[in-house]
């Protein structure tokens, strides 16, 4: 006969109320996991789906997606030409906007007004004004090399050599959808999944070339303007060589124009190569930065994130230990319900351990259930967010564990009330 | 006959000093198997001490006590709780069952705490609502139960591991007379057909008729221990107080 279940079932809205509140609180305990999870994913998602082993980049930079290194196209080939790479595909990426409002559904704008309301008293006017462009990673490839998008969930990839987009649809982009970026109209032919930068920007995608443009090429007045500057600095050296000037004026502009640059090179190497061997060859004959996948996601996680994710596993500790004291005190209040039952247990001869195992299993039942349905309603309520949020079952399970030592610590406060209970009570009354 | 439960020279002092309380002063008492006996005194008189030494929840200050052959102060420590779940039934004013058990589980209960299979624990259970007369009531919540039916469940869960004693603490105190009376003839019918020794502690005189023997408690002393029918020519004015306060008042 188990106590503590007969006891449940006879309190049963006081029980599952009281439970239905524990989960409320772990449901936010495990939205809070998501969020870690999802910033993690966020930080390594690009750099795991371009599949890459090294990612080189300028002498002394860090990661592409860090700074904005810059090398020439065509030391790739270099690469490419080494002992031990497989392949090697030159890559341009950088954060990119177009006058285009983000996506928007009504829960995104309630959510919106609330941040609104909610930071009323900690902006100046029009800080926190709804934006009218979209803010993007734009990653160009060469077709047949990594980099791509690795995945398209509606219309297709690249085919064309130019003018073609594959966007992320959290870009709110629609397939056959035009914008426009430096002068020339693109198209996006194509929608990936949860490729984001490590900011939680959408990527999009476009080949190399036409990456080049849109984040090289600067505007016609600018380049007017280098040009203008470019033959002004020129023009004192037609007194001394006359005949230099004219043929060097295309050579300065082409430079100062030069679109043939690339952010960085990833590298796939060859299967039973150590990859530690190629980065040190690369690092020692090109003069280059190499690092591993790991690393380069290293770099955005505890670069970028690392005080979100720190703040947020900091919180989600605070909110457990609540859910603890809140349980134990759940716990307690139910046991001070049953003190005249335990005397009479007490006096009937029930083993201590008996009564004091019933304490804790109630304790233990509501921990499991409250993280049973804090769980389900965190995955029901997943897509809602407007970051990624990215609980596991896994997640689920190490809660389990943790909540089931969290609920027997919180019930010894109970236990110790009933061991204080006296068989007398019952009698003589 | 075989005695069930017999005392010796019980003494029981709480407090020191100026402080000090006897509240048992050597009582001495045997009661046999089958035996229905009423212990009665007023308020203060250590009815309830000497309740809770029956009952194993107090240890004397001195004297003997003997639960069914075994001397329970004397040689090995025993361990009480198992000497309540086996030898000893308790009854009480307002039945105290445990109000998440159905009659059926209150009575399976004391099995269950001794290891008796389920089995064996159900098939005695629906005896014992038989022998009652409350099997109709077996899957009610005690909430659901009159007066009377609880206490018949209470009957039931004392018996259940057939004890040596039962100890009835204010028995008929919450009942009318008609229920009261129907009660104690169900103690009275338990001790001679189950050959239970059953005490009763109790302030109600109009319960006396049905018990063998009547004992007065006064000041911590026995002042009386005598047969039924002596008893109820004798016996006092009992307190009309309903209930005496826990020993330590004593």
């Amino acid at each position: 006969m188990n106590l503590a279940l007969k006891d449940a079932q006879y309190h049963f809205f006081k029980f599952i109320s009281s439970t239905i509140g524990v989960s409320l609180l772990l449901m936010v305990v495990f939205v809070l996991g998501g969020i870690i999870r999802g910033v993690i994913l966020d930080s390594s998602t690009v750099v795991l789906a371009t599949n890459a082993d090294l990612w080189v980049v300028q002498k002394d930079w860090l990661g592409p997606f860090v700074e904005a290194s810059r090398l020439p196209k065509d030391y790739y080939h270099a690469i490419e030409s080494m002992h031990g790479v497989a392949e090697a595909s030159p890559l341009v990426m950088a954060w990119a906007h177009i006058d285009h409002p983000p996506a928007s559904s009504g829960l995104m704008m309630f959510m919106y007004r609330n941040a609104k309301i909610g930071t009323a008293t900690m902006v100046e006017p029009h800080w926190i004004d709804m934006v009218g462009e979209l803010r993007f990673l734009l990653i160009g490839y060469e077709a047949d090399h990594v980099g791509g998008p690795p995945m398209i969930v509606a219309g297709r990839g690249i085919e064309a050599s130019h003018y073609e987009l594959v966007a992320d649809e959290k870009t709110g982009l629609k397939l056959g959808e035009v914008i426009r970026m430096r002068g020339f109209d693109y198209t996006v032919v194509g929608l990936t999944k949860n490729m984001v930068g490590f900011n939680a920007d959408p990527v999009i995608y476009a080949r190399l070339a036409d990456a080049q443009n849109i984040l090289f090429q600067p505007d016609p007045d600018l380049l007017r303007n280098i040009r203008r500057r470019t033959g002004g600095q020129l023009g004192g050296a037609r007194a001394v060589a006359p005949r230099v000037k004219e043929p060097a004026m295309p050579k300065a502009s082409a430079l100062s124009e030069n679109l043939h640059m690339i952010n960085a090179i990833a590298v796939k190497v060859e299967p039973g190569v150590s990859m530690e061997e190629v980065a040190t060859e690369i690092r020692h004959w090109k003069h280059l930065e190499v690092y591993t996948s790991a690393r380069q996601v290293n770099m955005q996680l505890m670069g970028a994130n690392r005080l979100i994710v720190m703040q947020l596993s900091l919180f989600r500790l605070l909110l457990l230990i609540i859910a603890g004291v809140i349980i134990g005190l759940i716990t307690y209040t139910f046991t001070l319900d049953k003190i005249k039952d335990i005397a009479v247990l007490k006096l009937l001869g029930t083993q201590t351990s008996r009564i004091y195992s019933m304490i804790i299993q109630q304790a233990v039942l509501m921990g499991l259930l409250g993280t049973i349905m804090g769980a389900m309603m965190e995955f029901a309520s997943e897509p809602y967010f407007p970051r990624r949020v990215s609980a596991t079952v896994g997640d689920m399970g190490q809660m389990i564990v943790l909540i089931t030592i969290i609920s027997i610590l919180a019930s010894l406060v109970a236990v110790r009330r009933a061991m204080q209970v006296d068989a007398r009570l019952v009698l003589g009354t | 006959m075989e005695q069930a439960i017999e005392t010796k020279q019980l003494v029981m002092t709480y407090g020191q000093g100026r402080t000090k309380v006897e509240a048992l002063k050597g009582v001495d008492l045997a009661v046999n198997k089958g035996e229905l006996l009423a212990i009665m005194g007023p308020s203060g008189s250590g009815k309830t001490t000497l309740l809770m030494i029956l009952g194993l929840v107090t240890v004397p200050t001195k004297g003997e006590l003997i639960l069914d052959g075994d001397n329970i102060y004397q040689g090995d420590k025993r361990d009480f709780q198992r000497l309540r779940r086996e030898k000893i039934g308790f009854i009480f004013q307002f039945s105290n069952l445990i109000p998440f058990l159905t009659a059926e589980e209150n009575i399976t209960l004391p099995m269950d705490l001794i290891g008796t299979s389920s089995g064996k624990a159900h098939k005695r259970a629906a005896e014992l609502l038989d022998y009652l007369e409350v099997r109709d009531r077996a899957g009610q919540l005690p909430e659901k139960l009159s007066g009377g039916e609880k206490q018949r469940v209470a009957i039931a869960r004392a018996l259940a591991n057939s004890p040596a004693m039962i100890l009835a603490d204010e028995p008929t105190a919450s009942l009318d007379t008609d229920r009261g009376l129907s009660v104690m003839r169900m103690l009275r019918k338990v001790s001679s057909e189950q050959g239970t020794a059953i005490l009763v502690v109790t302030h109600d005189e109009r319960m006396i008729g049905e018990v063998d023997r009547v004992l007065q408690l006064v000041d911590g002393l026995v002042t009386s221990d005598e047969s039924q029918s002596k008893a109820k020519s004798e016996a006092p004015k009992a307190d009309p107080k309903p209930a005496e306060q826990p020993a330590t008042d004593s």
